[in-house]
């Protein structure tokens, strides 16, 4: 009883703390509603018109919806990398910086969801995909262990920071008993969902492009260069714009884990190009069209050829241990880190695979307007689920949020 | 629909089982319980849109069946349909007291909601099947006045599906694709065709990627052979094992078939076959009134809506009749060859048995009950 | 601490390995191949209740044997537009055949073969119209004239017999009703026309664009 009062003043409380700040605050959570609707207008367009009004075809079926979903998915994973050395290792550097990368994988996974249901079909009858209420294909479907990891990460990320803060929220230290084998349990959870998604493509042997081992450990590398990048930019995001104190060692040591696993991500995409492209197959079509077109059609390549070079450049400059302390290179690298890896993963991972087609024909894609619209919604909902998050819980951590005994409800 | 032992969720609203006779709280048996009915049958059919619409939401109406609404009008219901939106106003006011919407009305959102809530095909017991179908049957009729036959047959035993194709004999007419299209009623507008017919050079092999499977000049063309590609209801499907709700499955006689109100759209099945033998809903699929065939299967060629999977099923409604697949019948040279695979003395059999067949991508496990062969 | 992680660790791993022990396929089907299957489950082969006998319909057919193989071919002579032929020749052709000009039959044209090889009486058997001749003179009823066909065309029809050449009547079911070579090829001028093709899909095009 006491601990629901106390629950029902946090959330009193935060929402009293969301709805109140600077007029820059204000202002960017405007610009995120004016986005979120301008995606839901989008939206209702194609639940109207069907999906025919995005830039699918029976040739590429899965475009922008389900490239951003294969990204976020890696965003939220990347939680992970501050998750077990802050519990675990008792490194007090990264405390600070571990309640917004679990606030970031929550709004990550909240995106990934929505652009899932974004590519149904048939969003009415979701219900279907329910277990026990509608049928589920487990183990069989591999999206069905996507959507039991995805859903139980997401619970992980959400009830683990909620004890802690709830904890700090009443001036009380949080148990580690309690969450710590919470924390344990979801480093393995975030390998976990980034695997399973790798397996989604991983595991049809009707796309070479997809069906190769080394999918897998590169999705983590790629995930655990372009997360942590994301939470750096935050972290600087953050430091910049309120009282929460991140002190530098805590950036830097992020900066380590973002070279570390963009240097893995690098050698394993050099190991990818040379089997496409030094003993080319059959197979290799896809990578050609990626990298060089095929037959005059080249969609792709000012997407791919952006990736790589940012890659390449972002991957060299962190590994020089003087330009990585650098915050002004270290933002920058982060940036386009991010950026590069956005292309390579979504469009340039998803896309390909599609083409060219079972029988040799190629269909390019483009994103239409209404799809790009509806991914601007989706991405300006992450942002404004973060923006929540982060701002309760800095709020709660600095102190100004605190439970008041006798403040009733 | 038994109620009991159901093997899944469904809503009840708080809706009774509707008695056949169908009278409502007034004790008349039709036409509406109010005196001046005739004015108030002008809005019937709006009115069943507006109560749909509430009911279920946007996107009920949007599905295959809607495809009704879009029938061209002639004049005077176009007039009736004026006048009803003009009349919509008072109507929706007689409807909430519920004392003005006709039985056919309240049989259709009936109809419609048990729809929305059913379970999966492939998990029926053959009176839900029925019980389905006969939903179906008498919501089409409601709509459009007309009658379909639409079958729920099962799988017969002994029996499984084969198919061969003579490379040799194909001379590309396409008149298999045409048959194909009008038989299992295809969306007109986006041309989607199940059936494809490559122009291959000779002498360059089964090379798919020059191959043209669109061409139009008289065939056949000097220097080239014709090889058709369709699904191949492969023995162990790629497709089945991915759909995360169990909406397409194999069945026991072979054919591999989707439960069009299962499909959550994913396409993750589009993905996983190596064939190009699936095809998706992208916008609401039409056919004219005129050219919709009739006759049904659940499985088959029934109307489709929007945003849902489909595929070749080797015309279930035909093939499990004992007839051939449109595609077979259509072909003027002979060169597709269909039939039960179990049964020693049959055609097929004897293809297999006789000529020298291969198949498409063999190594990737699939086993297509699709054989090719050559004179 | 250190034994809390392990024993996590543990848990973790055992429960990840069970999750993998069961989620591996169960394959219900126990044949390696398509074609073991059909070999095995077709050697308990009982019939089917599915008949293709409702759809020959109005056609008129006869059974036949040829070899192992026994089935139903379309019956020809009634279908023949002025059968009897003796009714119109009823004197030797020569003396039928008396101006340069033909009266009759002047829409066939032959185009089957050389004119080395065939000829009108290679298989019209001049004496007597109402039956085909076989090379060496033999008789051969209209109604089997595959009998005639199969004498050059060996291949065509063995593949024919089996059911690799040719198209069925009715349906796939038994009982089998295949036509015969002159349901699809005029004997007279037997190969196929080329033509245009039935359909052009333009959405494709745009698709691909």
């Amino acid at each position: 009883m006491r601990r629901l009062r106390v629950f029902g003043s946090l959330v009193k409380d935060s929402l009293d703390t969301i709805t109140h700040g600077s007029k820059r605050y204000h202002l960017w959570m405007a610009l995120l509603t004016f986005v979120m609707l301008f995606g839901m207008y989008c939206y209702s367009i194609q639940l109207e018109h069907g999906l025919s009004v995005t830039g699918m075809t029976d040739r590429v079926s899965w475009g922008l919806y389900i490239s951003n979903f294969t990204f976020l998915v890696g965003v939220a994973a990347a939680a992970v990398m501050l998750v077990m050395p802050t519990y675990v290792l008792k490194d007090i550097d990264f405390k600070q910086a571990v309640l917004i990368g679990e606030g970031l994988a929550v709004a990550a996974l909240i995106m990934c969801l929505a652009f899932v249901v974004a590519d149904m079909g048939g969003p009415s009858v979701l219900w279907h995909m329910i277990p026990g209420i509608g049928v589920f294909n487990f183990p069989n479907s591999m999206l069905t262990w996507d959507v039991l990891v995805l859903n139980g990460y997401l619970f992980l990320n959400i009830t683990i920071p909620l004890y802690i803060l709830f904890r700090h929220y009443q001036g009380k230290e949080a148990n580690p008993k309690v969450y710590i084998p919470g924390a344990i349990l979801s480093v393995f959870w975030a390998v976990g969902i980034h695997l399973v998604t790798a397996f989604l493509y991983q595991g049809l042997q009707a796309r070479p492009f997809w069906n190769n081992a080394l999918l897998g450990p590169r999705f983590l590398a790629s995930a655990f260069a372009a997360g942590p990048a994301l939470i750096i930019l935050v972290l600087a995001i953050i430091r910049n714009f309120t009282e929460f104190k991140i002190q530098d060692k805590t950036i830097k040591k992020i900066a380590m884990v973002v070279t570390v696993a963009a240097q893995i991500n690098l050698i394993m995409l050099i190991s990818e190009l040379f089997k496409e492209f030094y003993a080319p197959t059959h197979h290799s079509e896809s990578a050609y069209y990626l990298f060089f077109g095929l037959d005059g059609k080249d969609a792709l390549l000012p997407w791919i050829w952006t990736a790589i070079p940012l890659n390449v450049l972002a991957t060299v400059l962190l590994t020089f241990h003087k330009l990585r302390n650098n915050f002004k290179v270290l933002f920058f690298c982060c940036f386009i880190l991010f950026i590069a890896i956005w292309i390579e993963k979504g469009f340039g991972l998803i896309v390909p695979g599609f083409i060219p087609g079972p029988y040799g024909k190629i269909a390019e894609y483009t994103p239409t307007g209404i799809e790009i619209g509806v991914t601007l919604g989706i991405w300006a909902l992450g942002a404004f689920v973060f923006t929540i998050l982060a701002k309760t819980a800095i709020g709660i951590e600095l102190g100004t949020l605190k439970y008041k005994k006798n403040e009733g409800i | 629909m038994s109620n009991n032992n159901k093997k899944w969720f469904s809503l009840n609203l708080g809706r009774k089982e509707k008695a056949a006779s169908g009278s409502c709280s007034c004790g008349k048996t039709s036409g509406g319980c109010g005196g001046a009915s005739n004015s108030h049958h002008i809005t019937d059919e709006e009115f069943d849109v507006a109560a749909i619409n509430a009911s279920i939401g946007e996107e009920r109406t949007k599905d295959g069946f809607e495809q009704v609404f879009d029938v061209k009008m002639d004049r005077r219901t176009a007039f009736k349909k004026l006048t009803a939106s003009l009349l919509i106003g008072a109507g929706a006011v007689s409807t909430s007291c519920s004392v003005i919407s006709s039985d056919e009305n309240k049989e259709k959102s009936q109809i419609d909601w048990e729809e929305q809530f059913k379970g999966n095909y492939k998990l029926m017991t053959d009176e839900e099947k029925n019980g389905t179908v006969d939903r179906l049957v008498r919501s089409y009729q409601l709509r459009t006045g007309k009658t379909i036959s639409m079958s729920s047959k099962n799988a017969e035993e002994d029996v499984l599906f084969g198919y061969a194709f003579n490379i040799s004999k194909c001379k590309g007419y396409m008149d298999c694709v045409n048959a194909c299209v009008e038989e299992n009623n295809q969306d007109r507008n986006s041309q989607m065709q199940y059936i494809r017919i490559h122009e291959m050079k000779d002498g360059k092999g089964f090379n798919f990627n020059e191959a043209d499977d669109n061409y139009y000049h008289e065939v056949p063309a000097e220097g080239h052979f014709y090889m058709g590609t369709q699904c191949f209801h492969c023995d162990n499907p790629p497709c089945v094992e991915v759909c995360p709700v169990q909406a397409t499955w194999r069945e026991d006689d072979g054919l591999v078939v989707v439960d069009y109100d299962w499909c959550v759209g994913c396409r993750y099945c589009m993905a996983a076959c190596p064939y190009d033998g699936r095809r998706f809903n992208w916008s609401k699929p039409e056919v004219p009134e005129a050219e919709i065939n009739h006759n049904q299967h659940y499985l088959g060629n029934r109307m489709r809506k929007k945003g849902v999977m489909e595929k070749c099923t080797f015309c279930v409604q035909r093939s499990r009749a004992g007839k051939n697949p449109a595609c077979v019948e259509a072909c003027p040279t002979g060169a597709r060859i269909f039939g039960n695979l179990l049964d020693p003395d049959s055609t097929i059999r004897w293809v297999l048995e006789n000529k020298k067949v291969f198949r498409l991508k063999e190594d990737l496990g699939t086993e297509p009950k699709f054989w090719y062969f050559m004179d | 601490m250190k034994s809390n992680i392990n024993m996590m660790g543990k848990i973790v791993c055992f429960s990840f390995f069970l999750l993998a022990f069961f989620s591996c396929k169960h394959h219900e089907n126990e044949y390696h191949s398509i074609t073991d299957k059909i070999e095995a489950e077709s050697k308990n082969y009982h019939g089917t209740s599915i008949s293709s006998e409702a759809y020959i319909g109005e056609i008129e057919t006869i059974e036949i044997t040829e070899g192992e193989h026994t089935f139903l071919i379309p019956e020809r002579k009634s279908q023949i537009k002025s059968y009897a032929c003796t009714e119109c020749h009823s004197k030797p052709l020569e003396k039928m055949q008396r101006k340069a000009i033909k009266k009759a039959h002047w829409d066939i044209k032959m185009d089957h073969a050389n004119a080395n090889t065939m000829n009108c009486v290679t298989c019209h058997n001049p004496d007597h119209m109402d039956d085909l001749k076989s090379l060496t003179g033999n008789t051969i009823d209209f109604n089997t004239s595959y009998n005639l066909c199969n004498q050059c065309h060996t291949k065509q029809f063995e593949d024919w017999k089996g059911g690799a050449h040719g198209k069925r009547i009715g349906g796939w079911a038994p009982p089998r009703a295949s036509m015969t070579c002159v349901n699809c090829h005029n004997p007279h001028k037997p190969h196929f026309e080329s033509r245009w093709p039935a359909r052009f899909n333009t959405q494709k095009v745009k698709e691909r664009e």
